[in-house]
């Protein structure tokens, strides 16, 4: 029999499955019953990944291009043009854009390629910016710069709530322990604009005004005070800085709370009253490129830490990666300013450390994020090393051409490649051993399953043969040696090795130390004899306002089938047809409004519309629908092209992602 | 009927070997699965495993088939085509009684209408099938709601009952009638099959209790979905947990929806694959010209159950379109697994609670 354990490689669920791969192909793929998180289940592209690891859309042999056409190379001559251009430029010219989806062993060389070899420290994460706030807010809260609950104690929580995610579509199966929770008695609430699954599998459903996140999640933490709810035992034995909280609390009016979140405040006291009542709670919210600002994130984290529903068992405050190893690639110093395990680059004794252990002098300036320098110092970067990326960049179109050099490394072919002046295959994640770290902190091993296809290098390899020819004596074994090297570097990683993955089920979560050698389920404030810090809030609300001209508020989000710009899905068959059958309904994208609205405007299904904002305007197909609110609008994210479009020079709108809220108005054309 | 020590069982599995691939539930070591698989060795079955994760469906209609490959160059070049499937003589040793029932009913669609399947005949044909029958039923199992366990009637080679020392095996065929004289196999009395009558009847109050609550309760449904009478707000309320994730047909024995795609593997060349599909997606049951007579989720949910549970389906299966298996309620994230969309019909479930 060679069915072989995995673990499904999109999202940050980190699902368990079997694949049984003969030859060169995968045949099929079934959910793992046992595994602890999804107990059997998997999604439609958990099910079907089957298709995209098949697929012959990939990068097969390194490419340089010549007079705008690529052309075959080996990698010797591919290796020796992309490190003799690297050195040949100041380190501050050079960026390392490092992949979500690489397995930890890769991002962890990546990161000393860049730190130790290029000396630069402009490294990041293509899906930087709302994971990264999360993991601000923990880790100056709890020490603990990752989700503080587990997956596998949903079941144990008796109050869930789910903060403007549209979680049964992001990651179906953590959406499935909520409902499966619910339906075994938990009491689950969401706050969203639009009307989503998992809202309409909720006990309370509260459909605020588009942009008032944090004023709701503010307005219920002012019910628990006011209502007397707080656990004052939790607050005072266990947290710090509550009364500064509670005291910008006080300036927030209910009058403010109802008039623009749309919700009355008899509501907000219903569920403060619920969620102090519960014995265990827990919050989810996205993080990634879909996720929430650090303030909105900071107000969940008091909210929770006023009703003592952190650091227990059954409770956490759990942001979920869209991306399957987006945990993993902060936790291996994918950052700018950080080394691997969130430690700083300005803490003198880690820096020694990794001083020490690769006999260099690292750089200790903190470089800049890749996104950010595009958009705001086009130009100061002359090469640009990019792995895996299937989002994202696009808006910086512009900006890459002004960068001399890119070279791309990367599994499958897509549209980023136009981009690139080289390319590299990497093999695929069933050809070598690889760790994956999921949105609960649990570090799972995936075996290989098969040899890479014409003789194509996994990723730790091809690093390893940048570092050499670039000078650097680098000399793993295999990735269970870079996980070693993890292990001695990394506090939380300290006693993980493969042998320890191999012979557990289902995975160990960090920290994994000489106190946990089997890991860590949960944040334990008792058992840590540690506290909790409440989080610094801004006490600012300004929630953008429909007014005369542009009486409608505007959504960006993402469906399913659309997820993360869906350069993977489009080489499977079934996700594929997923997509296809509403992009084939809509093919320039739709802008869904309220029944009302569409009488208003006298207009129906599938009609063309003119959605103008303040920054520019753009043409849309009507798709009506009870799930938003008269005055209310959204538009999911694959119109992303028409919608950067019309947001051209307004980055800041865009990088707020689905949080962006804009007015606008709507136009029959 | 014959016997054979407890000990021995796996002599007829490696007397079919050497004319058949066997084909038998194996547990994965790592994680304690059962799957139901191809072995080297018949050293690998493991009779006394738990239902196995999968049904054996895949052996005769497997995820992603490739059935037919092409090549054309272009031009006047002459198109070669090559069809992919080949006949190999199967054992499957070891089968429960409810995934046999699958069995039976993918053999009714690809078989027994108007046009015969051939990429399916050409994977039926030539097997050997030894059934177990189930002594303790397992968590999710209802078969006896569905008349399809936990002892299968009919359709096998040999049936193996665990009677205690021995095994009781009933021939069901010649050939299986066959294969026990060739093994020169001691004669059952009519004690042992009395022994297998009351382990099968101790077996059915083994239930747990949704089976043995919902034994009617299955064909009341079946008439109400018939006749109109399941109301249009449980559908929706059952539409609303759907998260159109493919399990549930993915993991049925019964079902039999597949989609098929031509793939290019090379400049001139292409795949024709068959691959398992499923009225929960959207893509489904949408025409060219965006036409979808089921384009709700709700629609689109009560349509898996108006297959498995309303007379006119069962007419093309003659019997309900489920054989209890209950691996839709293990892998279902929305927790609407067959059970329990019996119990909402049944009950009128139609919402949930507010705080
Ligand atoms: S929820 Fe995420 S990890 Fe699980 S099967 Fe779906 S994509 Fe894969
Ligand atoms: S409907 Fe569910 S319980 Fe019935 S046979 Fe199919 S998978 Fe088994
Ligand atoms: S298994 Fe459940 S959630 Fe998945 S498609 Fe079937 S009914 Fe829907």
């Amino acid at each position: 029999m060679k069915q072989q354990p995995g673990v499904c490689t999109f999202c940050g669920t980190g699902c368990g499955h079997f694949m049984k791969v003969t030859g060169t192909a995968v045949e099929r793929v079934f959910p793992s019953q046992n595994h602890p998180v999804s107990k059997g289940r998997l999604c439609v592209r958990g099910w079907n990944i089957h298709e995209l690891l098949n697929t012959a859309q990939t990068i097969n042999r390194p490419l340089i291009k010549k007079n705008g056409q690529f052309a075959i190379a080996s990698y010797e001559e591919a290796i020796a043009l992309l490190v003799d251009t690297l050195k040949a430029l100041p380190p501050t010219a050079i960026g390392f854009l490092a992949s979500p989806r690489s397995t930890n062993e890769e991002q962890f060389l990546l990161m000393k390629l860049a730190r130790a070899v290029f000396k630069t420290n402009t490294i990041s994460l293509s899906s930087d910016a709302g994971h990264r706030g999360c993991l601000n807010v923990l880790s100056r809260g709890t020490g603990m710069a990752g989700m503080t609950g587990s997956l596998d104690e949903i079941c144990k929580a008796e109050f869930l709530l789910v903060a403007g995610s549209d979680i049964t579509k992001q990651n179906p199966i953590v959406g499935s322990e909520i409902h499966l929770a619910a339906q075994a008695g938990a009491k689950i609430v969401t706050i969203d604009s639009r009307r989503t699954q998992i809202a309409k599998l909720s006990n309370t459903f509260l459909q605020i005004t588009p942009g008032a996140l944090k004023l709701a999640v503010a307005g219920i933490a002012k019910c628990v005070v006011q209502d007397g709810l707080i656990d004052s035992d939790f607050v005072r034995s266990s947290t710090k800085g509550f009364e500064e909280f509670s005291a910008s609390l006080t300036q927030l009016s209910e009058q403010e709370i109802t008039a623009k979140t749309g919700i009355s405040i008899e509501e907000f006291k219903l569920v403060a009253k619920a969620l102090s009542q519960a014995k265990t709670a827990m919050a989810f919210f996205s993080s990634g490129i879909s996720g929430l600002d650090e303030d909105t994130i900071s107000y969940i984290f008091n909210l929770f830490a006023m009703t003592g529903k952190i650091g227990k068992e059954g409770c956490g405050v759990n942001p979920i990666t869209g991306i399957n190893n987006l945990q993993g690639g902060y936790d291996m110093g994918c950052a700018p300013d950080l080394l691997s395990g969130f430690q700083s680059l300005s803490d003198q004794a880690a820096v020694k450390k990794f001083n020490t252990a690769w006999g260099v002098e690292l750089n200790i300036t903190p470089g800049r994020s890749v996104s950010e320098l595009l958009a705001e110092s086009p130009g100061q970067l002359k090469a640009l090393v990019v792995i895996d990326h299937d989002e994202g960049l696009v808006r910086d179109a512009a900006a890459l051409q002004k960068v001399d050099f890119i070279a791309y490394i990367s599994t499958y072919k897509n549209k980023f490649m136009d981009h690139a002046h080289m390319v590299l295959p990497a093999a695929r994640y069933i050809e070598e051993d690889g760790t994956f770290t999921s949105t609960d902190r649990r570090v799972q091993l995936s075996v290989k399953k098969r040899e890479p296809q014409n003789d194509v290098l996994p990723g730790w390899k091809l690093y390893a043969r940048i570092a050499e020819k670039a000078g650097a004596k680098w000399s793993y074994a295999g990735p269970a040696e870079v996980m070693d090297e993890i292990s001695r570097l990394t506090p939380t990683y300290a006693k993980l090795s493969y042998k320890k993955l191999a012979s557990t089920f289902g995975g160990v979560q960090w920290p994994c130390d000489e106190k946990n050698p089997d890991g860590t389920r949960r944040l334990d404030i008792k058992a840590a004899g540690s506290s909790i810090s409440f989080a610094k809030v801004s006490g600012a609300f300004a929630v953008p306002a429909a007014g005369k001209d542009f009486p409608y508020l505007l959504m960006i989000g993402k469906a399913q089938d659309f997820w993360h710009q869906n350069n993977l899905m489009r080489k499977t068959f079934i996700p594929m047809r997923e997509y296809n059958a509403t992009l084939l309904d809509y093919p320039e994208g739709y802008v869904e409004i309220a029944p009302d609205t569409a009488k208003a405007l006298q207009v129906r299904n599938q009609w063309q519309v003119k959605v103008v904002s303040p920054y520019g305007e753009m043409l849309l197909a009507v798709k009506i629908s009870a799930d938003v609110k008269p005055h209310a609008a959204y538009v999911p994210y694959f119109a992303r092209d028409i919608i950067a479009k019309a947001l051209t020079g307004h980055p800041e709108i865009f990088k707020q992602g689905e949080d962006a809220t804009i007015p606008i108005r709507i136009e029959k054309v | 009927m014959y016997l054979i020590k407890k000990n021995d069982i796996l002599q007829i599995a490696k007397a079919l070997s050497t004319e058949y691939q066997v084909y038998g539930p194996v547990i994965e070591p790592g994680s304690g699965q059962t799957f139901f698989e191809k072995v080297e060795d018949v050293s690998e079955i493991n009779l006394s495993a738990p239902i196995p994760a999968a049904p054996p469906k895949h052996i005769v209609f497997p995820q992603a088939d490739r059935i037919l490959s092409y090549r054309y160059a272009g031009g006047n070049a002459p198109v070669e085509m090559k069809p992919d499937f080949k006949e190999t003589p199967k054992a499957l040793f070891g089968l429960r009684s409810c995934d046999l029932t699958g069995l039976q009913c993918l053999d009714r669609f690809f078989l027994g209408q108007e046009f015969v399947d051939e990429v399916y005949r050409s994977l039926r044909k030539k097997m050997f099938i030894v059934t177990n029958t189930c002594v303790v039923p397992f968590k999710y199992c209802f078969c006896v709601c569905t008349d399809s366990g936990p002892a299968a009637e009919e359709g096998y080679d040999l049936n193996l009952t665990d009677i205690g020392d021995n095994f009781l095996i009933e021939a069901g065929s010649a050939k299986g009638k066959a294969l026990c004289e060739k093994l020169q196999l001691a004669k059952a009395a009519d004690k042992d099959l009395a022994e297998k009558n009351r382990l099968v009847d101790k077996s059915i109050t083994l239930f747990e209790s949704f089976s043995t609550e919902s034994k009617a309760w299955v064909s009341r449904v079946m008439n109400r979905i018939t006749t109109g009478f399941a109301k249009e707000e449980v559908w929706e309320y059952v539409g609303d947990q759907c998260f159109e994730c493919g399990a549930c047909s993915f993991v049925c024995p019964s079902c039999s929806c597949f989609n098929v795609v031509d793939t290019a593997t090379g400049d001139c060349s292409c795949d024709r694959l068959r691959t398992w599909d499923s009225c929960s997606y959207e893509g489904y049951s949408r025409m060219a010209g965006g036409h979808n007579p089921r384009k709700p989720v709700e629609d689109r949910r009560n349509k898996r159950f108006f297959c498995k549970l309303s007379y006119s389906q069962s007419k093309k299966y003659l019997r309900p379109g489920c054989v209890g298996c209950g691996r839709c309620d293990w892998v279902c994230p929305g927790d609407i697994g067959m059970p329990n969309v019996v119990k909402y019909i049944r009950r009128e479930t139609t919402s949930r609670d507010q705080l």
